[in-house]
């Protein structure tokens, strides 16, 4: 392998990463968007929805990465696993907003947030103290199946994971552009007085706003686990605040911020890794969240909050 | 609220009625003496070595909790990343006082070693190397320093930004600070943990690896911190963290430069924290980077929530709570869960009671201290935001005499104090305007306005919704920037001054919806607007030097005088909380609070929305005496009324532009006002 293949392969490896960042920003993005909340919970609904996954594939008779499945049974096993990780992912969301964010909603300061905060530490604790602190082995149905290019590796498993990434992505776009209640969430997002004045229910764009992104969160679970073939109780944390960096980076409360900005964060995580060191790509991450609040605060793709005075 | 009062009060017992009939400031006196003196005997009681042990590690997470405090309670900012500095405190110790750096001995060093900061040590076939030996009397200030200058360095970027933001970015500063720790091994000795951390010394004794000398010291810095946060929280500049807590926007508007409280705020929590870090790493005699990731973060914002935000005892006693809850609480649970499924275990012989028995055999509750976290943080937002003791107390109601208040003609009796009467100078413009535009993005809210409001005089601003007039008020006082144009005061330039320095130069303001400060007193509302007049900082806020004495004294007689001359409106409801009061009283605070900041020029947006005819009178009346106080008046009113009445000059907006100026008789005759306000149609009638 040249050096010019390495570094193709940390592109590709990259895109993978971001694949999943995307989805997991795409959360915070959109729940930002409309209600102005920094949902720390979003953090570990993904890493409860790796670990529900988990239990999905184990349940179809999958243990580790023995069995490797191809043709309409992986497709059926992949889908299955999906549909009922984000099904629950997206309940497991309305339900925290529904119970526990719905009368804070109009409280003004930070009890909202320290809401979240806690929601998020809650889970964190019931999958500690159910599941243990190990890491766990995540099934894997994928045949090893790798192409060449150029010098480097592009495996089936990539592949399967950006088409799912790109299908869900597509499918939010199409929901939130071409259907009424994604048009109902365009409108809230932008004035939420105005949107209830035009007989908007903002309760029920609030309550599909967090059934969405916890719906895709789940599915960002189920990806972690397909490609890193392990979770572990502590991965919300660090995969979380990437994923925030990369909804800021793309503009917080741009659905096409959050894709763009979540790949980017993929390619800095896998390309700084290899140029300079993995133990600083906290670090490296972390700068950029900070230059990009003070230099450009609205990001790439972010629209001007005027502020209501 | 008054209905959970009142249940308290008929259940209490005879005996606190009682007690309720000692003076509030003896019984807390009673109850300070009473815990102290339980606190210092508590070694002498409890000889058990882990107790006090136990009871050491609490002292030093109260001292933090009251950092945190600062922070967030006081300023209203969430730090996430609080043990950061927690960290840097203890590190810097480590580096101070500890075998962990030993560079090799030079000339350099020798002046260190006179005066005993370091010693040189001697060892045969190597050179001589540095050992640190700075005491910790001198280490533990160092290290609060340290840890300020580094909450300064990380503030400084991100205290512009919204609240929000600063959550993560302070989330992300906790989580970097333990992977610097950890990847920098000749500071830190990475995961390792730091290498014969040097114990106090007082008197030539060692405190070394026992627990109660730690315990007192822990108390002492309670004692201190509690002593700094109350001083701080009645003075000027705890007024000034509470108004940017309350309403970032209205504090600028008071005079109050928002980035270096924040900073201050931020400075001071952690150079809490940086003492804090130094105590601890000194008793435990080592260090490492899993001390201080993000659940240490977390225990202290339950601590913060749990007591109450901003309540100096509340996160103490949280402090005491959550660490009995830990080392003795759920140890005796776990005990006692399993005894019960030893018994459950034996009393039943099925299959389903000795799973259950052997479940409940298993269960470790101490393990879900985390997990009881998480609860106490989302039970307390839910159901008791303000805390277990709430920094403010609900204030009684007023009597029935208290509460009718009649509108009173003449305008105010008393002389303002601060307020004095200029100078005849009428034609010398207090406020000139000149070709002032705001665009956003394509619309133009206000485009290529002249206005010239002269030397007390007063001028109104009048205009259909969205003509601009809020916008022009934001523009002249700092909180909006204009497209082009300029404004000046009294002939100097202030477009683009930040809002702070605009309310110092003698710009004071109303908000049309009103922007008070809802959570503090009327009293106290007033005092924050004296900010840009007086200057007690945090140091002599802290000793209540003789000056800052007198001027909190002169300040709180010259609020008083400034609620007094809205007569009995505000005056018997000087120490309610504002949320509490009606939605006119409020506006009057608005004015008085806009006075109190000894302005020049007053610009008051629609000061009798929501008044009574009678009100509205009464205000008319007050307004025309602050002119003859020598101030400038510039108001936007929707009652044309009142602005007939009282303006010496009208100016009409349309579309962000001026269509017409000068006196009722003139404005009313223009037909461009006519066709603005009536419709085309009318004005043709």
């Amino acid at each position: 392998m040249t050096y010019n293949d390495v570094l193709l392969q940390q592109v590709i490896n990259g895109v993978s990463l971001g694949a999943m960042y995307s989805l997991l920003a795409l959360g915070f993005t959109m729940v930002y968007g409309i209600i102005e909340l920094i949902n720390f919970a979003h953090f570990n609904v993904f890493m409860v929805g790796s670990f529900f996954s988990r239990w999905v594939l184990k349940l179809t008779g999958l243990v580790g990465q023995r069995v490797a499945l191809t043709g309409f049974p992986l497709v059926g096993t992949l889908l299955l696993a999906l549909v009922c990780v984000m099904l629950f992912c997206g309940l497991l969301g309305v339900a925290i907003e529904r119970t526990v964010l719905r009368p804070l909603r109009n409280v003004p300061g930070t009890a909202a947030m320290i809401t979240t905060i806690g929601v998020s530490y809650i889970l964190f604790n019931v999958i500690l103290l159910t599941q243990g602190a190990d890491a766990k082995n995540f099934p894997n149905p994928m045949p090893v199946v790798v192409w060449k290019v150029s010098g480097a590796d592009l495996r089936l498993r990539e592949v399967l994971l950006w088409g799912i990434s790109l299908l869900l992505m597509g499918g939010l776009h199409f929901f939130v552009r071409r259907t009424r209640l994604g048009k109902a969430m365009q409108a809230t997002a932008q004035d939420q007085e105005a949107a209830r004045m035009m007989g908007i229910e903002v309760d029920t764009v609030v309550m599909t706003t967090f059934f969405l992104g916890s719906a895709l969160a789940g599915a960002a679970g189920l990806i972690f686990g397909l490609y890193y073939n392990f979770t572990s109780y502590v991965i919300g944390y660090t995969a979380g605040l990437r994923a925030f960096t990369a909804a800021v980076l793309g503009g917080i409360g741009s659905i096409p911020g959050a894709m763009v900005g979540g790949v980017l964060i993929g390619l800095i995580e896998s390309l700084g890794g290899q140029l300079l060191a993995t133990r600083w790509t906290d670090v490296i991450i972390f700068s950029i969240l900070v230059i990009v609040l003070v230099l450009r605060p609205t990001g790439l793709f972010g629209r001007m909050i005027i502020r209501k005075s | 609220m008054t209905e959970s009062a009142g249940a308290k009060a008929r259940a209490g017992s005879a005996i606190g009625a009682q007690l309720r009939r000692i003076p509030a400031a003896q019984r807390r006196a009673a109850i300070l003496t009473a815990v102290s003196v339980l606190l210092l005997a508590f070694p002498l009681i409890d000889r058990n070595g882990g107790d006090i042990d136990a009871a050491a590690n609490a002292c030093a997470f109260a001292t933090l909790a009251l950092g945190l405090n600062i922070v967030v309670g006081y300023a209203g900012l969430l730090d996430l990343g609080y043990a950061a500095f927690f960290a840097i405190g203890a590190y810097t110790y480590g580096a101070l006082s500890s075998w962990q750096i030993q560079p090799q001995w030079s000339e350099f060093w020798e002046p260190f070693a006179s005066l005993g900061l370091v010693a040189r040590i001697h060892a045969e076939g190597v050179p001589d190397v540095v050992h640190m030996t700075v005491s910790f009397w001198l280490g533990m200030p160092i290290c609060g320093v340290v840890a300020a200058i580094f909450g300064v360095l990380f503030g400084a970027p991100t205290l512009r930004l919204r609240g929000d933001y600063l959550a993560i970015v302070t989330l992300g500063f906790g989580e970097i600070v333990p992977i610097v720790a950890r990847n920098w091994p000749y500071m830190t000795n990475g995961a390792i943990g730091l290498n014969g951390v040097a114990p106090p010394r007082l008197f030539g004794y060692s405190f070394g690896v026992e627990s109660w000398p730690f315990y007192y010291l822990g108390l002492l810095m309670i004692a201190a911190l509690i002593f700094i946060s109350l001083r701080l929280q009645n003075s000027r500049v705890g007024r000034a963290w509470m108004a940017i807590r309350e309403d970032e926007i209205a504090a600028a508007a008071m005079g109050i430069n928002r980035v270096s409280l924040k900073l201050l705020a931020f400075a001071v929590g952690a150079a809490f924290g940086g003492m804090t870090g130094a105590f601890y790493v000194s008793k435990l005699q080592t260090a490492t980077p899993d001390m201080f990731m993000f659940p240490v973060s977390v225990m202290i914002l339950v601590m913060i929530v749990l007591g109450g935000m901003g309540s100096v005892y509340g996160v103490v006693l949280a402090a005491i709570i959550l660490q009995l809850l830990q080392s003795w609480f759920l140890q005796d649970l776990t005990g006692w869960v399993h005894k019960l499924g030893h018994w459950v275990g034996s009393s039943w012989d099925v299959q389903l009671a000795q799973s259950i028995s052997g479940w409940l055999q298993r269960v470790d509750l101490v393990q879900s201290i985390e997990l009881i976290f998480g609860i106490i943080l989302v039970t307390m937002m839910l159901f008791r935001r303000q805390g277990l003791i709430p920094a403010t107390r609900p204030t009684p109601a007023l009597t029935l005499e208290q509460q009718t208040a009649h509108a009173s003609r003449g305008g105010f009796a008393l002389p303002v104090r601060g307020i004095e009467p200029k100078k005849a100078e009428p034609q010398r413009a207090m406020i000139e305007i000149r070709k002032l535009t705001r665009r956003y993005g394509g619309i133009i809210a206000v485009k290529d306005l002249d206005i010239v409001v002269e030397t007390n005089s007063i001028v109104a601003l009048i205009g259909p919704n969205g003509s601009g007039k809020s916008t022009t008020f934001n523009l002249i006082t700092g909180m909006d920037e204009p497209s082009s144009g300029k404004v000046f005061l009294l002939d100097q330039d202030i477009t683009g001054l930040p809002a702070h320095l605009i309310t110092q130069r003698g710009i004071a303001r109303t908000f049309q919806n009103l922007r008070l400060f809802s959570n503090m007193t009327v009293r106290e509302n007033i005092l924050v607007a004296m900010h840009s007049r007086t200057t007690t900082g945090p140091l002599a806020a802290v000793l209540r030097t003789p000056r800052s004495r007198a001027e909190e004294r002169e300040a709180e007689e010259r609020a008083i005088e400034i609620i007094g001359a809205f007569g009995n409106r505000l005056l018997p409801r000087a120490n309610q909380m504002v949320k509490e009061l009606s939605y006119a009283n409020r506006r009057r605070v608005e004015i008085a609070r806009a006075l109190a900041s000894r302005p020049k020029v007053l610009l008051l947006d629609e000061p009798t929305a929501g008044m009574n005819p009678a009100e509205t009178l009464e205000l008319s009346d007050q307004i025309r005496s602050l002119r003859t106080m020598g101030l400038t008046v510039f108001l936007i009113e929707h009652k044309l009324n009142v602005v007939n009445d009282i303006a010496d000059k009208i100016i009409v907006l349309d579309h962000g532009e001026k269509i017409a100026e000068g006196t009722a008789a003139q404005v009313h005759s223009n037909p461009q006002v006519l066709e603005a306000y009536l419709g085309r149609k009318a004005a043709h009638a």
